[in-house]
């Protein structure tokens, strides 16, 4: 396959050059050029159009008057962003709060996979497979729903319990000590049965042979999975950390545009929340805008580097 | 097997704290349905349940009068169903081309789609776009702006690229072109990838309220899920939302109703979690092995 793969390639470049091999090479392909126009087309209109609408972060946009007829500042936007003590608060928030989900949900899945790895009772792994990752399709609207039920203030679940060992109630979804808590844990609860399985899913390819050569060199379990199975899924590991390293400013828009409140804003209110309150509700465009284009921009020069550092220390990046 | 006292201690332990973590996984589910089917009369709006208290199907029927929930699904119905088809085949036929060494600008078109990744517009651009396009309070605005994304074209195509060129080459051999190619042959040899794009594609859908806070300013647009969020943020709105007369609040009140609106809306992705299961853990794993 891969052999005839080269075979077709070689006769292609040996054949370029002049510009009438490009228009052969353009009339053999044009059904393929047909099938890839439509969703090339939905790209540019959904994807590379909102790019161009960044201009307005240099603008003092004004919707009766467009693009066109409105205003050039400069980078007015971003020094009234940057002047803002909003500003701070909002990305510490997101920094934070992403930063207590990645550590958990970089460390809990892949003991949890370690563990569920070891169940030898096949029926019994595959039950506790199924319900571990439910939540996971499970909408936030749907969670939210059941977060806001347990945590009720009057007769919520936690409070009940909470008053019968002598506590007072409390409205932690209010409280700004309990809301970054609540944010991170019920993410993990959500999240963690998937992030199991795709660790599964890696550990379940590590050769069998591998494990009785350790077991027959004495290495009791814990040996085994930290010389065995935990090198295997290494590669698996390096994606998901460049990817959630890459998405630090993404803190979870849906959950926490779901459960916060002006009470919780000091400790909750995140970039996406701001920009959507500030840019959609208030209709402060331009000024929305500039906040957003700092996190895609912030985001993309982390990707980017993430994955050089990962490349240059030998791993396989996402590129 | 010759087990050691440590590795059997072990072994009691695990089957134990997977006992426990699965019963903390479900009470959440077996709560609300507890809590919906339970009579308004003894039920607060909360509490700890292990079975209903006292039994009622008042909740349900009152959920199934709700005119907003029922254009809910309606609407979100006609969006899950318009999107998984947009999106399953558009995605698809892109990430066929893409996949073609041959094809002429290939590079570029792939680059294209992976800056996507790496850059993005935002939400105020994103939303201006859609006004800008007289989109807005219309299933286009639903459906067309996450209909394909990078991640899901760099699944399909990886697949395609593990497709035998043998035989696009005989069948071309038989004068078949490059549709014929892709709809007759690669098509139906992808059928698991494209079941299991497609189901990403139909839970992300059925789970949207987002594009509805945006783009739907008129309630006759809302999606389900916002229908939802509607009814558990606002306290006090789920009754009135179904239209019950004051005289007949005592036989309902607001926690059950709630309850059983989460209930009927999550029984489609119920009824389709034995395929999700299959399908998905697939797809994580194409995924996690990279495009």
């Amino acid at each position: 396959m891969e052999a005839s793969r080269e075979t077709t390639a070689a006769v292609h470049s040996s054949s370029v050059a002049s510009g009438r091999t490009l228009w052969k090479d353009l009339a053999r392909d044009r059904y393929l050029y047909l099938l890839l126009l439509p969703g090339l087309f939905l790209i540019l209109l959904f994807r590379y159009a909102p790019m161009y609408g960044i201009v307005i972060a240099f603008q003092d946009f004004n919707i009766f008057k467009g693009v066109k007829g409105s205003e050039w500042v400069g980078f007015d936007q971003f020094s009234r962003l940057f002047n803002s003590p909003d500003f701070y608060e909002i990305l510490r928030n997101t920094v934070l709060i992403s930063l207590y989900k990645l550590a958990a949900s970089f460390s809990i899945p892949i003991i949890l996979s370690l563990l569920l790895n070891e169940l030898k009772h096949v029926l019994f792994k595959r039950v506790t497979q199924s319900i571990i990752y439910l939540p996971h399709f499970v909408s936030w609207v749907i969670f939210s729903g059941i977060i806001i039920s347990f945590l009720n203030p009057v007769d919520g679940l936690f409070n009940m319990i909470a008053s019968q060992f002598g506590g007072a109630k409390t409205d932690y979804l209010g409280s700004s000590a309990y809301f970054r808590s609540i944010l991170v844990l019920s993410d993990i609860y959500k999240e963690v049965g998937w992030g199991t399985i795709i660790y599964l899913a890696a550990i379940s390819g590590v050769n069998a042979d591998l494990y009785e050569a350790a077991r027959i060199d004495g290495a009791n379990k814990g040996r085994q999975m930290w010389h065995v199975t935990l090198p295997a899924i290494r590669p698996v590991i390096i994606i998901l950390v460049i990817l959630s390293l890459a998405n630090i400013l993404e803190a979870g828009f849906q959950q926490v545009f779901l459960l916060y409140s002006p009470l919780v804003y000091d400790v909750g209110d995140i970039i996406d929340t701001y920009v959507y309150r500030v840019g959609i509700q208030e209709a402060n465009y331009s000024y929305a805008t500039a906040a957003g284009l700092f996190k895609s921009f912030v985001a993309m020069v982390l990707i980017v580097s993430v994955n050089k550092l990962v490349k240059m220390s030998g791993q396989d990046g996402l590129w | 097997m010759g087990l050691t006292r440590g590795e059997k201690a072990f072994s009691v332990l695990n089957y134990l704290f997977f006992t426990v973590l699965m019963i903390v996984m479900i009470y959440p589910f077996w709560y609300m349905i507890m809590g919906s089917l339970s009579d308004p009369i003894y039920v607060a709006d909360g509490g700890f349940f292990l079975k209903p208290a006292g039994f009622s199907l008042s909740a349900y029927e009152a959920v199934l009068k709700n005119v907003s929930i029922l254009t809910g699904f309606q609407v979100t119905f006609i969006s899950t169903v318009g999107g998984t088809a947009i999106g399953t085949f558009l995605t698809a036929t892109t990430a066929y081309a893409i996949s073609k060494r041959r094809l002429r600008g290939r590079m570029f078109f792939a680059f294209l789609v992976l800056f996507t990744m790496l850059f993005n517009g935002g939400l105020v651009p994103s939303y201006l776009l859609i006004k800008e396009l007289n989109m807005i309070n219309t299933y286009w605005a639903l459906i067309l702006p996450a209909a394909i994304g990078a991640w899901n074209i760099f699944v399909m195509q990886s697949f395609f690229r593990g497709i035998p060129e043998e035989l696009e080459e005989a069948a071309k051999m038989d004068g078949a072109n490059d549709l014929t190619v892709f709809f007759r042959i690669v098509l139906p040899l992808s059928k698991a990838v494209l079941a299991t794009i497609g189901l990403f594609i139909a839970v992300w859908y059925w789970n949207d309220f987002f594009s509805s806070v945006l783009y739907s300013t008129d309630k006759e647009m809302w999606q389900l899920q916002m229908v939802l969020k509607d009814l558990i943020s606002n306290t006090s709105n789920a009754i009135a939302q179904a239209g019950i007369s004051i005289s007949y609040q005592s036989e309902v009140n607001e926690f059950t109703i709630k309850m059983a609106s989460i209930i009927v809306s999550s029984v489609p992705i119920l009824l389709v979690y034995p395929f999700l299961q299959k399908h998905f853990v697939k797809g994580a794993m194409i995924g996690s092995v990279k495009g």
